[in-house]
């Protein structure tokens, strides 16, 4: 089916506002941004903003299932590939890293979002806890990591990450703390798992 | 391939041959979303596979995961109008 050239600019213009809202987020934070700020700086009008997304709500969503689907295409296309553990954690330090800013301001703010934007992440981590479960489960069958429940096996990776990002100025103050401590974290990880 | 879709029902992208139902590019819906038989999983199996899935992941309590799983899932093409139908729990 042919798209009319109505539509290809409707997509573009809706593929636009998102990314510009996602460098928004990134720099400034969810709570703060307004749609303004962001049709101001997608240079269109901000009715242009509300005939794509109803609300602010339906924006973040919007951003968060793209942050959501980039992070799982690179997953999955590891996971298939039947990589171990580690290479399937260092895909994800490496997705993340891509959106660190993005994604600490998450980390920060989850708390005071909208019900369904912390709806739209939790699906996202599900869907990447579930690509670090099927390498993990693998190895514990084989007997190279002890055994752990999926959820507290990602819950000790995750927590142990955002309690990095949401002290970055901390922990790296001046540039990427995944930059900074990723694979140190990661090799930590790694030793806590290890089968004796 | 060259093509990628997004599961219907589940919102997963479907990039391999093995990730559509029965192997069939032609199918909108995904391998995990598929029943025995080949045909896709009900409003009701979906959401009770999926906040299972949640759970399992992510340790999240049962209530809290079925509702992400309801929310993610009335934004997608093939629950839009089941939603609607389905009321609260």
């Amino acid at each position: 089916m042919t798209k009319t050239r109505r539509q290809l600019q409707k997509e573009q213009t809706r593929k636009h506002l998102i990314e510009t809202a996602f460098r928004q987020f990134a720099q400034h934070g969810f709570i703060t941004v307004r749609t303004a700020d962001i049709a101001q700086a997608a240079q269109v009008s901000h009715g242009t903003v509300f005939a794509h997304f109803a609300t602010q709500e339906a924006l973040f969503n919007a951003v968060i299932e793209e942050f959501g689907l980039r992070i799982s295409r690179r997953l999955h296309e590891l996971a298939v590939g039947n990589r171990g553990l580690r290479e399937v954690l260092e895909a994800h330090l490496k997705g993340l890293r891509e959106f660190e800013a993005f994604y600490t301001r998450w980390v920060v703010e989850s708390r005071v979002l909208p019900d369904s934007t912390r709806d739209t992440f939790t699906i996202v981590q599900s869907t990447i806890s579930f690509h670090i479960s099927q390498a993990a489960e693998r190895e514990m069958d084989a007997g190279e990591q002890i055994p752990i429940p999926v959820h507290l096996l990602f819950n000790t990776w995750i927590g142990l990450l955002h309690y990095y990002l949401a002290n970055d100025d901390l922990f790296a103050p001046e540039g990427s703390v995944l930059e900074r401590y990723g694979q140190e974290l990661l090799e930590h990880f790694m030793r806590l798992i290890k089968a004796r | 391939m060259d093509r990628m879709k997004i599961c219907v029902a589940c919102g997963m992208p479907m990039t391999e041959v093995a990730d559509f139902a029965l192997g069939d590019v032609e199918k909108d819906y995904c391998v995990h979303c598929m029943r025995p038989d080949g045909t896709m999983q009900s409003y009701e199996e979906k959401l009770d596979s999926l906040s299972a899935l949640i759970v399992r992941t992510q340790g999240l309590d049962q209530g809290v995961a079925r509702n992400a799983a309801r929310n993610m899932m009335a934004r997608l093409p093939a629950w839009k109008v089941d939603e609607a139908d389905e009321g609260t729990d």
